[in-house]
């Protein structure tokens, strides 16, 4: 036991301390953070100055009814539309045809500068309101105008989940567009770790090999122990990493988010996250509403790493022992590619399943394939921000760790036999013989 | 008594046989060589002795017992296709694999640090190894083999990749440890080395042990009576006088002297002092010698099977 701690630290060591990891470490909670952020700041700071439109309307039914707004100020412009093109000081003109309540495609924007896309839509929701209130009014019907207002409904739906809520009181659940990002992000972030940690495993037990390190330090430890210090060592190294992130993501969520957001908006999150009100009673985007109170809620994050953390290192350990294994068997990556294919398809397989799993969290499809080990650790990830019974979790991470066990003594009478091999690459056959040896 | 006793080592593969019933003691305090073709089995059984591979039958006895995992511990091994991690520094690299070897960290620093100043190195410790050259890593390979300062040391082809500058430095740290205590076990093709420092083989070839015993005793078994004589005279009354109880082998002249020099294989081992006797009667003698066969002959006819 002794020995397999040495190998760990000596692997720990050397990568904690590679520029790389404490990049990416430093980086992407940053960049996490960013992503979270931006859509808030692009609306503090995106609003840009007021845009002057010369309006021709030729119809003479529009131009009245246009309204100037924040971002766009209408003026009527008597002249040819080539004076008022020739005019460089305005941000455009606006020609409106004749014939358009008929013909609505009688619509022409000429701008001086790049106009955007919300400029159009916004000049364009206006005029289609005004032509439909035209046509309306020429069916002659009275109060019809009142009929097609009475006629538009909006319908507001707030999930709650029995099965979830404690001491009887009514919990809301999680929007589904939330817990379909959430969902993803861990998928892919766990899909992510298995297949760059587990290839880091493979990668340096394949330079070990080559660089004959392997046969010097067999005389001094099994190759078991090898092995098992190895992928624990890079375990603790990809622990360390999430730690770290999850610790930031948490400080940033609980001090620097709600400090980034202006006043109001903080103390609707608030009043959402205290049960106060319902994200969709706000009078904000209720999916932004509820991303921010997910991401300000710092007992929910850290609930949600644990499971990632426990997932992470089944994962990881199912895996990296057949990683392991593979390099061991090989002499060059060129080599690893083709026999490492049965390992990365139940991964890819895994983040598939997980897609799937968005449209329906609880049909039987997700179940299984979030409690199988080879796709349990990225399915199940996927599925928990949804809300799943807890059993089902334990379940999932009982089986999980039980074939851990198996895996890496399958891995362990590959590695003991592959490390010595040099020359050809072993055929699968060749793998079983060695597992039966 | 012996350090290290092998006793009918057999070890299967699936394909081949890699030990079949062998062999061997090497006495305390020997340098003892073991020696064969490639695919004998060498590298096979010295993997036993270390408890890489477990053999299939027969026993190894160490120091006394049957050997344990502890016994490790006492074993130095420096394989023949060897190599350290490029990226980490020197001085750690040597720390990990001594810890691995049952050294604490701090007994490891200090033995190190002597070991270090001994070949010269000590500018070395903070460099990754990526940076040295072959040789370099070579001697910084070697002390992590003896730093824990075990009572078997096993060198697989310790020679290779060294000039004769290191290879001799290398060679007089083998035999200070051997005086200090140490039993070294040589695995290797350079016999010539094999006749400067090893007292003991085993000669292993397709997989059994098929020859064993001490250099000295060895080379006179082997011996064939043949002899090596200079003198001065004439080669037609030299040859004559011997001719009823030896062979001529061959005669030529030796370079910048009056001298003859002839190979001659005596016929009977008992009449060597009559043979002397009759060649000083014909020709001026300058010198009788026995040849004794090198180890390269011994290795060769032995494989060949025409011993």
């Amino acid at each position: 036991m002794n020995k397999i701690s040495i190998i760990i630290a000596r692997e720990f060591n050397e990568r904690v301390k590679k520029k790389s990891f404490i990049i990416t470490t430093i980086l992407m909670p940053l960049l996490m953070l960013g992503l979270m952020v931006a859509p808030s700041l692009m609306m503090l700071f995106a609003k840009g100055d007021q845009k002057t439109l010369l309006v021709i309307d030729e119809s003479g039914v529009v131009a009245p009814k246009l309204e100037s707004n924040d971002e766009v100020v209408f003026t009527p412009f008597s002249g040819s539309i080539d004076q008022a093109r020739a005019n460089e000081e305005v941000f455009g003109v606006l020609w409106i045809g004749s014939d358009v309540v008929a013909t609505p495609s009688q619509v022409r924007l000429y701008t001086n500068s790049s106009s955007s896309m919300t400029l159009e839509e916004s000049i364009a929701s206006q005029i289609e309101d005004v032509v439909e209130a035209e046509r309306l009014g020429m069916y002659n019907i009275e109060g019809l105008e009142d009929i097609m207002n009475n006629l538009q409904a909006s319908v507001s739906m707030t999930t709650y989940r029995n099965d979830l809520s404690a001491e009887g009181e009514e919990e809301e659940a999680t929007s589904s567009m939330v817990a379909y990002l959430l969902g993803l992000v861990l998928g892919m972030m766990l899909y992510m770790f298995l297949i760059i940690y587990g290839s880091m495993v493979m990668t340096s037990v394949i330079e070990e090999k080559g660089s004959r390190v392997l046969d010097v330090l067999v005389s001094s430890v099994s190759p078991f122990q090898l092995m098992m210090g190895k992928i624990l060592g890079v375990a603790s190294v990809a622990v360390t990493q999430i730690a770290i992130w999850g610790v930031l993501i948490c400080g940033l969520g609980a001090t620097v988010l709600p400090a980034l957001m202006p006043d109001d908006m903080m103390q609707t999150v608030e009043a959402v996250q205290a049960g106060q009100m319902t994200a969709l009673e706000a009078d904000m985007d209720a999916d932004m509403l509820s991303a921010l109170s997910v991401a300000t809620d710092v007992s929910g994050l850290v609930m949600m790493f644990v499971w990632l953390l426990l997932f992470l290192v089944g994962g990881f350990l199912f895996y990296s022992a057949m990683f392991a294994a593979v390099g061991s068997s090989v002499d060059s990556i060129q080599d690893a590619n083709q026999l490492q294919t049965p390992i990365t398809m139940p991964i890819i397989l895994a983040l598939i399943l997980a897609m799937a799993v968005f449209n329906d969290p609880n049909s039987s499809l997700a179940f299984w394939g979030s409690v199988i080990p080879f796709t349990s650790p990225i399915v199940m990830m996927a599925r928990i921000p949804f809300g799943i019974p807890t059993w089902q979790i334990i379940l999932a991470l009982v089986l999980l760790y039980a074939s851990v066990v198996g895996m890496a003594w399958v891995a362990g009478k590959i590695y003991r036999v592959g490390i010595f091999m040099h020359g050809k690459k072993p055929s699968y056959k060749e793998l079983w013989q060695w597992i039966r040896q | 008594m012996d350090l290290l006793k092998i006793e009918n080592v057999t070890k299967r593969y699936s394909a081949h046989t890699a030990l079949s019933d062998v062999s061997m003691s090497v006495p305390r305090g020997s340098i003892y060589g073991l020696l064969g073709p490639n695919g004998a089995g060498k590298t096979t059984l010295i993997r036993v002795i270390n408890r890489i591979t477990l053999p299939d039958a027969g026993r190894v006895i160490f120091d006394g017992r049957e050997i344990t995992d502890q016994d490790i511990y006492h074993i130095g091994y420096l394989p023949e296709e060897r190599g350290l991690y490029k990226k980490m520094k020197v001085g750690e690299q040597a720390i990990f694999f001594a810890r691995l070897k049952g050294l604490s960290r701090r007994e490891a620093i200090v033995r190190l640090k002597e070991w270090f100043v001994r070949f010269g190195i000590e500018s070395w410790w903070n460099r990754k190894v990526e940076d040295l050259s072959k040789g370099m890593a070579q001697k910084v390979q070697f002390i992590t083999t003896v730093l824990h300062e075990p009572k078997l040391l096993i060198f697989d082809e310790p020679f290779s990749g060294f000039d004769p500058i290191n290879a001799n430095l290398l060679k007089q740290e083998i035999l200070r440890l051997r005086d200090k205590g140490a039993t070294v076990i040589f695995s290797t093709h350079n016999m010539s080395s094999v006749e400067e420092i090893c007292d003991h083989i085993t000669l292993v070839n397709k997989s059994r042990n098929i020859l064993s015993g001490s250099v000295d005793e060895l080379r006179h078994r082997f011996g064939e009576n043949v002899f090596e004589v200079t003198y001065s005279g004439e080669q037609a009354t030299f040859e004559q006088s011997l001719e009823p109880m030896a062979d001529i082998l061959g005669t030529s002249s030796v370079a910048d002297t009056p001298y003859l020099c002839s190979r001659i294989r005596i016929k009977d081992a008992a009449s060597v002092r009559d043979s002397i006797a009759t060649a000083n009667n014909a020709v001026e003698l300058r010198s009788f010698r026995e040849v004794i066969p090198s180890m390269n002959d011994i290795f060769i006819r032995a494989v060949e099977g025409t011993l």
